[in-house]
């Protein structure tokens, strides 16, 4: 979904240009899983983007492509001005990768070295030691250090090319609240700076803090590309449940008052809703009502999935069996 | 770009690991002084050296063939744990990490043999100056297609566990491929189907030209050919297993 003020001048400000990209990985039973299926994205220079989908939507292989890890089946794809690979290789794209990717028996500081090695014009080793807060443990082997600080090595390994543009996959996975906030300060600094950022999360959180622009993708397809707050709202419901056995009478007063409650469902003595208007609709239950008990819950993700796609039972989000290929391959 | 940083650094973080330098390094050089330097017959004519430097030939082979193994097999898992996807990251030319653990493995496998032939020098071993240097040519390029052998193993377990176990299973294939003591009999008729004899009979061929040393004096001899045929043998099946390591995991791809 090109958005009209990036399709002009695309040449210009676009750092990313993908049209009609599709992956495909054989699924084990004769099939094939479409992991991408015809995404079309652009991304500015500049923006800092948030790709946001449950477990299985396609983002590491999205991810992939970007990096020339995978070359897509079909479609065409444009990054800087050249291919992924050649990208890579002048340093202009660099990315932080989801779990693994590092060699247990080296330290932090001899990791960062040595890729450093392999980089054509890297950026100083001890600068970038410093931006990614690796010194406290540059010495310690990475096989020692927890989850939060081999994604710190990762973002310092992702920093040495200099590059224009950052991508991120699930780069808070492992680390606490603290480590999380640490982590997106330093990322602020680089966006800040300049850098073009795209990073996969499953924290729909993350992508509101962080994001100006959130693009949702599910089963390997867009399913929105918008402000984040826009793709918030339209995902932003809050499910309410009271103890309340209401008459046919009283539900249609709470229908008239809080018009946006969408679905009602007695399971007992309780009764779920769900609503955009959550703190109308407490009022009215509690003070108008015989409704007790009110617990308030935000839409999980996977919920918003399903109200986005209008898929209320399918496998969205819930199939324990969908899982990146990336994933299936280990 | 600095490869020859990145090489360096490989091999010292391959050197520094403990028990890959314990089984390269130091066990082979102990063996070499309990085995070849210390007992009755160390110092037993063969040919124009000793039996001293006909042991320090086949446990140096041991050695080398464990340096290629284990490199080759930390290589294989090392890729399929993601190192390979952040070097892709990089300007790193394709091709450069097959390039740089061929360097590394070679280096790694000339060190056994540095040593130990250092140590058969300060101690009892001998030989003419030219069959030392041959021999040792020939260890370090015959121990290659162990490299074959540790691939096959790290690309179809992806475990280093896995790869270590198949390096440890070397000390017997080099106690059958007649490595450490002269085998005779039918040990001996079974030792040259296995896949160290080769190496370990190549090896020292400058130094034997084929004669086998047996527990009681001379035996018989081996036919250049035969020691050759173990080599390509074994080759083509490291070489086989690997490829098929390889399409199995292209499949679940």
């Amino acid at each position: 979904m090109p958005r009209p003020e990036q399709t002009e001048g695309m040449s210009r400000t676009s750092v990313i240009t993908t049209r009609d990209v599709r992956v495909t990985y054989p699924d084990g039973a004769g099939g094939r899983v479409h992991a991408v299926d015809g995404v079309d994205l652009d991304v500015s220079r500049g923006e800092v983007t948030a790709l946001l989908g449950p477990n299985g939507a396609g983002k590491t292989t999205l991810i992939d492509v970007l990096l020339g890890l995978t070359a897509p089946d079909q479609g065409s794809l444009e990054v800087l001005g050249t291919s992924p690979t050649a990208a890579v290789r002048d340093g202009r794209i660099s990315a932080l990768l989801q779990t693994g990717g590092l060699l247990p028996d080296l330290t932090a500081a001899e990791t960062v070295r040595m890729i450093a090695a392999l980089h054509r014009n890297p950026a100083d080793v001890d600068e970038v030691i410093d931006t990614a807060g690796v010194r406290p443990f540059a010495s310690r082997r990475v096989g020692k250090c927890s989850g939060g600080q081999q994604q710190r090595l990762r973002f310092a390994l992702a920093l040495l090319p200099r590059p224009e543009v950052l991508i991120l996959d699930e780069p808070t996975a492992g680390m606490d609240v603290s480590a999380r906030h640490e982590f997106w300060d330093r990322m602020r600094a680089q966006a800040d700076a300049g850098a073009t950022v795209l990073f996969a999360t499953h924290y729909l959180e993350e992508a509101e803090q962080f994001a100006r622009r959130t693009v949702l993708l599910d089963h390997g397809r867009m399913l929105a590309d918008g402000a984040t707050d826009e793709v918030r709202s339209r995902a932003g419901a809050t499910h309410l449940q009271v103890t309340w056995s209401p008459t046919e009478a009283e539900l249609a007063v709470l229908h008239e008052t809080v018009p946006d409650v969408r679905a009602v469902e007695q399971r007992g003595s309780r009764l779920a809703l769900r609503t955009d208007t959550p703190d109308a609709a407490a009022v009215h239950l509690l003070t108008r009502t015989a409704a007790h008990d009110l617990t308030v819950r935000p839409a999980s993700l996977e919920e918003a999935f399903q109200m986005l796609t209008g898929d209320g039972d399918g496998p969205v989000g819930t199939d324990e069996t969908a899982q990146d290929p990336e994933e299936l391959l280990r | 770009m600095n490869l020859t940083t990145y090489i360096a650094m490989d091999f010292w973080r391959n050197l520094r690991n403990a028990g890959n330098s314990f089984f390269v390094i130091v066990l082979p050089t102990a063996l070499f002084l309990f085995f070849g330097a210390s007992m009755d017959w160390s110092d037993g004519p063969v040919q124009d050296g000793n039996v001293s430097a006909w042991i320090m030939i086949g446990i140096a082979c041991y050695g080398a063939a464990m340096a290629t193994a284990s490199l080759a097999g930390a290589a294989a898992v090392e890729l399929q744990q993601g190192w390979g996807r952040q070097l892709s990251l990089t300007a790193m030319p394709p091709g450069a990490f097959v390039g740089a653990k061929t360097v590394i493995s070679l280096a790694m496998a000339a060190l056994p043999v540095i040593v130990l032939n250092l140590a058969g020098v300060l101690t009892i071993a001998d030989m003419p100056l030219g069959t030392w240097l041959a021999a040792a040519a020939l260890t370090i390029l015959g121990a290659a297609p162990f490299a074959l052998y540790g691939l096959a193993i790290g690309l179809t377990f992806r475990s280093d566990a896995a790869v270590g176990t198949a390096s440890g299973i070397l000390v017997i294939f080099s106690f059958l491929g007649n490595g450490f003591m002269p085998l005779d009999g039918v040990l001996l008729d079974i030792g040259r189907l296995t896949p160290m004899y080769g190496l370990v009979a190549l090896a020292r061929y400058p130094l034997t030209d084929g004669m086998l040393v047996g527990m009681a004096g001379p035996g018989g001899t081996d036919p250049l050919w035969m020691v050759l045929a173990n080599v390509l043998a074994w080759t083509l099946i490291f070489g086989a297993l690997c490829l098929l390591a390889q399409r199995r995991r292209t499949r679940r791809q």
